[in-house]
């Protein structure tokens, strides 16, 4: 796999560490979700990558390149934080000097328009549009000269509903179209539907690197229910493959340690003399995975 | 070049601080050029500046290029408000991220101030020599461009105080403070100029005062808005009113000046690129 981005001990110092050593790597064409709450170092992450932050220390390749220069620049489309413009000047202007300095062509300015659906208000100034439309031309800008890598920052921050759901479209457009996606967000749903990857930041530390179904070691777990609670319970303990069995409400968790299919489970406890109201096999969403992660490096 | 030449014509097209302040210049200046023909009232004297001598070869590139310098800060705005405005809309920022380097941008505000010297010289050039050719009592050839380095001296004197915006933009990054800043500069430049001058005359008669003025090189001669203003000598003293009440018009070229304005410069542009390089954006 071709290798777009490798970071190494990344760090940056504000008057505390906003970025604390960490290193991850982004391969072509997948998409990368970098995933912590507010104030855990994203975007400071981000801006050191695009060269607007002068690193405390660590180094990082752009396409085997050490460093960030302006052509590498020119390869990257990247959306930070707010869409900026020139709130005086038009949409279709704007366009333009990112066109210019990009080295871009002017006749993708109408493609990416059409692209976000703002092509018929490119004449209007951009003080003049609504949040939703102002992130739609930001991801249009990023867009401008077909751009090997897309860098994404919360690019659904302060939007309506309808709003999200045309950002979230767009993007997995983008990433149909085989461009890789860096996006950063706090919003876990928004990324588990999007990523294949997820680095996870906490205080600026880097506490899990890797794809999203390996995020969590554990590999689902059961939701049962019968009538004598019990007697399911020690059937369950007796058969040796969870981890942990546990009554949540009226159901019995039962968490996997060595996988075993539903219908199969559902066999052997009848052989116990079990008969079921209920069986399901779930996988841990990337909410409670995420939230055992930054448990886990809390203890 | 031709790109960052774009790039800024693209910024500035529909800015509105450009268009107000540039067409305010403009109207002023063409004020300027029918100034000759009205008579001022000052302490009861009628003064009228062709009867003055102000328009003669070769005081006019003194007089003009004077005249129109104080001018200047409708420029300077232009140049304070646009690039402040990169800041306040953070699109220094993303300027960055799209590709463009720091020393472009500081290259793209440079050309910017060329174009504005550039062109305002050009227009003093024209005004002095109109001005020149439609009062001045003498025609002749070699006393006409006798003191046309005045309008070199224009051009670095603008150049250098330009410059010396983009930097305090650079620094303070909003309007009021830059305009703060500047007064502020320019009032302590004021106060150490009193000071020093105060230190050497202090012990010094009056007859060898005067003496002593023209003269002596005096450290605050080379402050940055000093040795500006230094480029060009104020020109009423070479007004009729002037010569008869005794004052004599002594000027020689500033050399000193010359080269102290220059490296102002160079530490002005160099200081705006260090600060674009130092700070996390």
């Amino acid at each position: 796999m071709e290798k777009i981005l490798e970071v190494k001990n990344l760090t940056k110092k504000f008057k505390q560490i906003a970025v604390n050593n960490i290193s991850f790597d982004v391969e072509k064409g997948n998409v990368y979700g970098l995933l912590g709450p507010n104030g855990s170092g994203k975007s400071t992450t981000f801006g050191m990558l695009l060269s607007t932050i002068n690193p405390t220390s660590g180094n990082w390749k752009w396409f085997g390149k050490e460093g960030t220069d302006t052509d590498t620049l020119k390869k990257i489309g990247a959306i930070i934080e707010q869409p900026n413009f020139y709130p005086y000047l038009s949409a279709e202007k704007n366009l333009e000097i990112v066109a210019t300095i990009k080295g871009a062509s002017y006749q993708r300015i109408d493609v990416v328009l059409e692209t976000v659906n703002l092509l018929t208000r490119k004449k209007e100034a951009f003080s003049t549009y609504s949040l939703g439309m102002k992130q739609r031309l930001a991801i249009a800008s990023a867009l401008l000269a077909n751009p090997e890598v897309l860098i994404l920052d919360e690019p659904t921050n302060g939007l309506d509903p309808e709003g999200i759901i045309q950002i979230r479209d767009i993007i997995n457009a983008i990433a149909k179209s085989g461009t890789t996606i860096i996006v950063a967000s706090h919003l876990l749903d928004e990324i588990e539907k999007i990523c294949s990857h997820v680095i996870v930041l906490k205080h600026g530390t880097a506490i899990y690197s890797g794809s999203v179904d390996a995020m969590s070691n554990t590999k689902g777990f059961f939701e049962l229910k019968s009538d004598d609670a019990n007697a399911l319970i020690s059937a369950l303990n007796s058969l040796k493959i969870f981890s942990s069995v546990k009554e949540k409400e009226d159901l019995v968790i039962a968490q996997i340690s060595e996988d075993i299919s539903a219908s199969d489970l559902n066999k052997k406890l009848f052989e116990k003399g079990i008969s079921l109201s209920h069986l399901m096999k779930k996988k841990e969403s990337l909410e409670t995975q995420f939230l055992e992660l930054v448990k886990q490096s809390n203890s | 070049m031709i790109r960052l030449l774009k790039l800024e014509y693209l910024k500035n097209l529909n800015y509105k601080p450009f268009k107000v302040f540039a067409g305010l210049y403009f109207i002023v200046l063409i004020a300027l050029l029918f100034v000759g023909l009205v008579d001022f009232d000052i302490f009861g004297n009628k003064i009228n500046l062709k009867e003055q001598g102000m328009y003669n070869f070769p005081g006019v590139w003194n007089f003009t290029t004077y005249i129109v310098g104080l001018l200047k800060i409708l420029l300077g705005c232009i140049i304070v408000f646009s690039i402040c405005q990169e800041f306040s809309n953070r699109m220094f920022k993303q300027n960055l991220i799209d590709g463009l380097g720091r020393e472009e941008f500081i290259f793209s505000k440079l050309l910017t101030i060329l174009l504005l010297t550039g062109f305002s010289t050009l227009i003093v050039f024209i005004l002095a020599f109109v001005l020149g050719k439609s009062y001045s009592n003498t025609q002749e050839s070699d006393l006409i461009f006798k003191e046309i380095y005045f309008i070199f001296n224009y051009f670095l004197k603008l150049f250098a105080f330009f410059s010396f915006l983009m930097f305090l933009s650079v620094l303070f990054r909003k309007s009021i403070f830059v305009f703060l800043g500047f007064f502020m500069f320019w009032f302590v430049e004021k106060i150490l100029i009193g000071i020093e001058s105060f230190g050497v005359m202090r012990n010094i008669n009056e007859l060898e005062r005067a003496k002593i003025l023209n003269t002596k090189v005096f450290y605050t001669d080379y402050l940055p808005l000093e040795s500006m203003s230094n480029l060009i000598p104020n020109p009423l003293i070479r007004t009729n009113m002037a010569q008869l009440l005794g004052m004599q018009f002594k000027f020689e070229y500033p050399w000193a000046s010359v080269m102290v304005c220059l490296v102002w410069s160079l530490v002005f542009i160099t200081g705006s690129y260090w600060i674009l390089k130092k700070k996390d954006w």
